[in-house]
């Protein structure tokens, strides 16, 4: 893995990279590198084997810097567009799992010429009636003072789960890490605190633009982003097709990091 | 040189809860469950509190303190101002501090510039204009996303004051709060412009930002051991960088206080009130039990550098004051100070010749206490806590602020 800061119309980002072969952009979301580890997750490395891996921190998240003026998403791609001009990105492989799923479903949308291929895991975005996103900002501030049980309950399949317990341990942490997450809820907080909840109501008219064949991964027992959103984008992007990983939460690439490849790397090399 | 200023400030707790509160309910903030207001028992209840504020006023306090919260048994003033527009009518002398209006909250700032001018007509000058950008559980009443939350309130801040200053109309150019016409009906009566308190905990931007604009600083803990001090002793040190000089009356704190015929007395006499408020309105608030609100990493407001410096000194799961669990580790914090008028006034006295403060935000009614009990508290202290705070401290004040011009500071702090 190599990790470089790349400087972007005067802005500073950080971007992993491993692997050789296409261009693959990963956009995480919050139990990801960048936003609770520095390193890859297995998952990652599973990827990096088959392509050019390529993942940014978002803006205000591990080395990027932040940028006060991201108020919406629209904010949010348009620094990505930068991004791409940056490194060169003409056409490539897009992942997004998350919040990064819903930034990858806004680039789609936009710049369908650009996407060779989508992948979409457990993607906010999307606003769907009775089945609103998780108030993952409540979740995050700890019961008892220490506990972020009921965050990890609502990020995975159960609270206990070794990785969720890695990821999001009780009490204090190392300090980088605790400093890790609290970035990333700071920089999702600007898209995502107040309504709409980590969606664009306007997207799902938008999702008939995506031209891509697009890959729609989603935890069965998903507590964050409901399943119900992974079937409106599965229903609403014309080439979508979805693929429940059973007995899984929100987030199926740590849960499940050898399936969730499997099907990813299948579909990108169908 | 004056004396300490001793304010009265009335939180308004919902004070109908049962007994069995704490044990079924996980919070008294946000997400407290409102079929617990209590219709009945409630008529009445804003006038008791209102009739308790004109008291003070009659008992001689220099000022009643009012403040905003929502969706909470803690504090039952959404919209303090319409409190303060009673007290308006009912009290003749003391200051009407609003401690303050949530700039954040509010769709215009202009419509806090325009309601503080309107009570300080309505009080004949008497209001003390506070401005606070809220805290946690205001972030998710009013889906205030933290990270924009202090720029917002400065900009906010900023409008409100010149609007009061400056000859309208004119266009505000703001980020956040840009407007093409400010032309502020009524202006406030006070000149230059009503006093402005801002609360904080002891973060550096806050101190900087106040002493830059020559306001006061308010330090918003309860709890009062070395950090108080210390919290002064920062404030004073912002204030020099910034080429001003700290005085006793540039600083607030809050306290409570009880204070009966004897220390055994007083204690019998609030102590069910006491551990109302501690346990119930500070359940996720100041309590580590359930869910504390008020800060933490879900509610992001303060850069991760600063973050990064909060968490070193942070011990995960540390009791806040509503986890203390006798009376003797509440006495020790300080926080709530109970006995007779000398005790009190001995411990309070204390507070003020360490912490150098000149505005003690004081509260007197605490969770379900009754009114007649706050009545008999606030009439002791007085009678007979506030004369010797007063003597004690224009004493230490003028010693220890020699041929300071407190006059020609404050006006020059304001202009």
């Amino acid at each position: 893995m190599s990790g470089a800061v790349v400087e972007v119309r005067g802005r500073q980002v950080q971007i992993s990279e491993s692997g050789s072969g296409d261009p693959l952009l990963y956009l995480h979301g919050f139990a990801d590198v960048h936003s609770v580890k520095e390193g890859w997750l297995p998952f990652h490395e599973k990827l990096a084997e088959h392509a050019r891996l390529i993942a940014p921190a978002h803006p205000g998240c591990a080395r990027t810097g932040e940028n006060k003026d991201i108020d919406t998403i629209e904010d949010v791609v348009f620094h990505y567009l930068e991004v791409l001009d940056a490194l060169n990105l003409a056409r490539f492989d897009l992942i997004g799992t998350c919040v990064g799923g819903w930034i990858a479903a806004e680039i789609a949308v936009r710049h369908p010429e650009k996407v060779r291929r989508l992948v979409l895991i457990g993607a906010a975005g999307l606003f769907v009636e009775g089945a609103l996103i998780g108030d993952v900002f409540m979740m995050a501030q700890p019961e008892f003072g220490f506990s972020y049980a009921s965050l990890r309950e609502m990020l995975f399949s159960n609270a206990n789960h070794p990785d969720a317990l890695d990821m999001f341990p009780d009490g204090k942490g190392e300090l980088e890490d605790e400093v890790r997450r609290y970035q990333m809820l700071r920089f999702s907080s600007r898209i995502g605190f107040k309504p709409p909840y980590f969606y664009n109501y306007a997207l799902r008219n938008r999702l008939h633009r995506i031209s891509s064949p697009t890959q729609i991964i989603w935890g069965e027992n998903d507590k964050f982003v409901p399943r119900s959103h992974g079937e409106t984008y599965a229903d609403l992007i014309a080439e979508a097709e979805l693929k429940i990983i059973s007995g899984a939460g929100h987030n199926v690439h740590v849960e499940r990091p050898e399936q969730t490849a499997k099907v990813i790397l299948g579909f990108l090399n169908d | 040189m004056k004396p300490v200023q001793l304010f009265c400030w009335h939180f308004m707790a919902y004070p109908y809860l049962d007994k069995d509160f704490d044990k079924k309910e996980s919070s008294g903030w946000v997400t407290v469950p409102n079929r617990l207001w209590d219709n009945t028992r409630s008529r009445g209840l804003y006038q008791e509190y209102i009739d308790q504020l004109a008291y003070a006023d009659q008992l001689g306090f220099d000022g009643m303190v009012l403040n905003e919260h929502h969706q909470n048994i803690y504090g039952l003033m959404p919209s303090p101002n319409i409190i303060a527009a009673a007290l308006t009518q009912k009290t003749s002398r003391g200051k009407i501090v609003i401690l303050g209006n949530l700039l954040p909250l509010h769709l215009n700032p202009m419509r806090v510039a325009e309601e503080y001018a309107m009570l300080d007509q309505m009080s004949n000058g008497r209001l003390i204009a506070g401005f606070a950008p809220g805290g946690g559980p205001e972030t998710f009443n009013y889906d205030v996303p933290s990270a924009n939350t202090r720029e917002k309130f400065w900009e906010a801040a900023d409008l409100i004051v010149r609007s009061w200053t400056e000859d309208g109309p004119f266009a505000h150019e703001g980020r956040y709060f840009p407007l093409r016409y400010v032309n502020l009906w009524p202006k406030p009566l006070q000149k230059p412009f009503p006093p402005v308190w801002i609360p904080g905990s002891r973060s550096p931007s806050t101190m900087t930002e106040v002493a830059k604009r020559g306001y006061c600083y308010f330090l918003s803990s309860r709890s009062h051991g070395g950090e108080t001090h210390r919290a002064q002793q920062e404030f004073a040190a912002v204030l020099e960088k910034h080429g001003d000089r700290y005085h006793p009356f540039r600083f607030g704190i809050l306290m409570s206080t009880y204070v009966a015929e004897t220390d055994r007395q007083a204690r019998e006499e609030c102590e069910e009130g006491v551990w109302y408020f501690l346990k119930n309105c500070l359940k996720g608030h100041l309590r580590r039990e359930g869910r504390q609100l008020t800060y933490g990493p879900g509610v992001p407001y303060i850069p991760a550098a600063a973050w990064r410096e909060y968490l070193k000194g942070y011990t995960p799961g540390r009791k806040l004051l509503g986890d203390v669990e006798n009376w003797e580790e509440l006495d020790a914090s300080q926080s709530i100070i109970v006995g007779s008028a000398e005790t009190v006034t001995r411990r309070i006295q204390s507070l003020i010749e360490k912490a150098k403060v000149g505005n003690l935000l004081i509260q007197f009614q605490l969770g379900n206490m009754p009114d007649r009990l706050a009545r008999k508290s606030m009439k002791l202290f007085a009678d007979q806590v506030a004369p010797a705070l007063r003597h004690a401290s224009l004493k230490q004040f003028t010693e220890e602020y020699a041929g300071f011009d407190l006059e020609a500071s404050a006006a020059e702090a304001l202009h």
